[in-house]
């Protein structure tokens, strides 16, 4: 989908952040996230994904550099108003939650003294866990769990969202799953959406790909120019190669086939 | 369903509070009060209520909160050193003779020293900017232990009598309630109920996590600050106006969640009135059940609170804060 306001919604700009007494783990990074981009967070593990959504989302505070959301320096907002533009959804995200899934889906609405036009009910429909609305979180699998906070970060109504491997664990079938609901969300409400991830075959799936090591940017645009063999040797310390296969579909070789 | 729920624990709870004080070693009737019997409703039997259901507020709530605040089901309002530090206070204050403020000595340094212990559990509890929930935990079980060896130590040097005093008092004892100290009392324990109930919501986002709050836009440290503070104010004013009291703070949310969910919204304050409620019950107990002995209102919560506990565990599925 084209976006009509094709003016950032992000922008890191020369962004350095260290964690406490440590050396600085990201230096100088720089990008931005226009209207409507479904952009895939690529990097190994420790690469840094989740520090540079943490940043993004205002979690962490970034030692140089800014972070500007809707041409807005993030730390002016307000905590509530923040929370109606950008919404960050973590990797681990605690089983043991003493909740049912419609109480948990509801505190998307917290943000808001009105409920910004989307329901509970719509919410839990969008996301198919209608029938499991009075479940407890703690009885449901792993992609139902993810499913719900999912269906509390729509119900929260940001349009840009920033999520932390949300695939991370998770069986194949509940993988494409989500990935179609975050699509089709992007579709329909022409949100934003950030998704760190480390499975190269899923960037194959995205419009615009980052790749990342040691906090810095390898290279942001197309998974076809930015996948390459180079630059994914120096993500990820080994060989790889995105090939064609003869149904024109990519594959990956990797240099030692085991 | 719920709200059904609600209702009845609310309806027990208020019948509970407005019989009470009518009820003891000898029950009188409302409609035909003699003039010796309206000086026991007010001057003894009134002020002991209100006593109880404000320790009773102050401990559920506070119970509530903690076990949220430090995501552990085993916090209660004393693992955070609170009442051993008041504990400590209020017998050093004997030891060295503080009497000058007459009935007012045992609860104001109570007070003091749960106040000063508040602020040093805080302060260890405190890194990076912000509180931690494992530091606040830790450094509460460490001081617990640093004040209670320090306090046995003097309770075993000592032979002064007003130590006995003192130990009835740490062990719960509401025999001393009197008008002088609830309108200090209920300010304290109003306020920081207060300040928990508005902060429910934040305290059900903290619940998810601190980055997961700070999505749904909260100041995650200082939503944490002022849930301490909340808990401080009344844990600090219970513990003075009758010692410590088990049970209520641990076990009460625990039972109203099995009931009611863990939404801190209504968890809060029903956990509250059902706290205030409980002990007044048990202080009738304690109290009625072979006078002129009184049985501490500690050991009548545990033993009526904890088969029942034991039973709703052994029935239900889902076991969290």
């Amino acid at each position: 989908m084209s976006s009509v306001y094709n003016h950032p919604i992000l922008e890191l700009y020369n962004v350095g952040f260290q964690y406490f007494r440590n050396k600085k783990f990201i230096n100088n990074l720089t990008f931005s996230v226009g209207n409507g981009e479904f952009i895939g967070l690529l990097g190994a593990n420790g690469s840094g994904k989740s520090t540079i959504l943490k940043l993004a989302s205002g979690i962490l505070k970034p030692s140089d550099g800014h972070v500007k959301l809707w041409d807005k320096p993030l730390q002016s907002y307000k905590n509530k108003d923040r929370a109606k533009l950008l919404c960050y959804l973590p990797q681990l995200l605690d089983i043991n939650v003493p909740f049912k899934v419609r109480d948990l889906v509801s505190m998307g609405l917290y943000p808001y003294s009105i409920p910004p036009g989307i329901t509970v009910d719509e919410a839990l429909e969008l996301v198919g866990l209608k029938e499991k609305s009075e479940s407890y979180i703690a009885n449901l699998s792993g992609g139902e769990r993810r499913r719900t906070f999912i269906a509390m970060t729509l119900l929260q109504g940001a349009g840009l969202l920033l999520l932390d491997e949300p695939l991370a664990n998770l069986d194949i079938k509940y993988q494409i799953e989500i990935q179609r609901l975050l699509r089709e969300l992007k579709e329909k409400k022409n949100i934003s959406i950030i998704m760190a991830l480390h499975d190269i075959n899923m960037a194959l799936q995205f419009e615009k790909v980052m790749l990342i090591k040691d906090g810095k940017v390898l290279g942001i645009g197309n998974p076809e120019t930015v996948l390459t063999g180079n630059l994914l040797k120096e993500a990820f310390d080994v060989g790889i190669e995105i090939k064609k296969q003869d149904s024109g579909g990519p594959y990956i070789s990797y240099e030692n086939n085991f | 369903m719920s709200k059904i729920k609600i209702s009845t624990l609310i309806l027990i709870s208020v019948l509970i509070l407005s019989t009470s004080i009518f009820l003891g070693p000898r029950i009188i009737n409302p409609f035909k009060l003699t003039g010796a019997e309206k000086e026991i409703l007010i001057s003894i039997r009134l002020p002991r209520v209100i006593v109880a259901v404000l320790m009773g507020i102050a401990l559920g709530a506070s119970g509530a909160v903690l076990q949220g605040i430090l995501r552990n089901p085993l916090a209660d309002p004393y693992i955070l050193g609170i009442s051993s530090g008041a504990a400590l206070a209020a017998a050093l204050g004997l030891l060295s003779g503080t009497y000058l403020l007459g009935k007012f000595s045992i609860p104001l340094t109570a007070f003091i020293g749960a106040s000063i212990v508040s602020i040093v559990v805080g302060a260890f509890g405190w890194k990076r900017g912000g509180l931690r929930p494992e530091r606040l935990l830790l450094a509460g079980i460490g001081l617990s232990f640093l004040f209670y060896s320090i306090l046995m130590l003097l309770i075993s040097i000592s032979s002064d009598e007003s130590m006995r005093r003192a130990l009835l008092w740490i062990f719960g004892d509401l025999s001393i309630a009197d008008w002088s100290l609830i309108p200090y009392g209920f300010v304290f324990i109003t306020t920081g109920l207060c300040i928990s109930i508005s902060r429910a919501k934040a305290l059900n986002a903290l619940m998810l996590g601190d980055e997961l709050a700070h999505s749904l836009g909260f100041s995650v440290q200082r939503e944490r600050l002022l849930l301490f503070v909340s808990v401080a104010l009344m844990t600090s004013a219970s513990v003075s106006l009758g010692g410590t009291i088990g049970f209520i703070g641990l076990l009460i949310p625990h039972i109203v969640r099995f009931f009611i969910g863990s939404d801190n919204r209504v968890l809060i304050p029903v956990s509250a009135i059902c706290g205030g409620a409980f002990l007044c019950v048990a202080d009738l107990i304690g109290k009625s059940i072979m006078p002129p002995m009184e049985i501490p209102s500690g050991i009548v919560t545990a033993i009526i609170g904890s088969p029942y506990f034991l039973y709703l565990l052994r029935k239900r599925d889902v076991i969290s804060i």
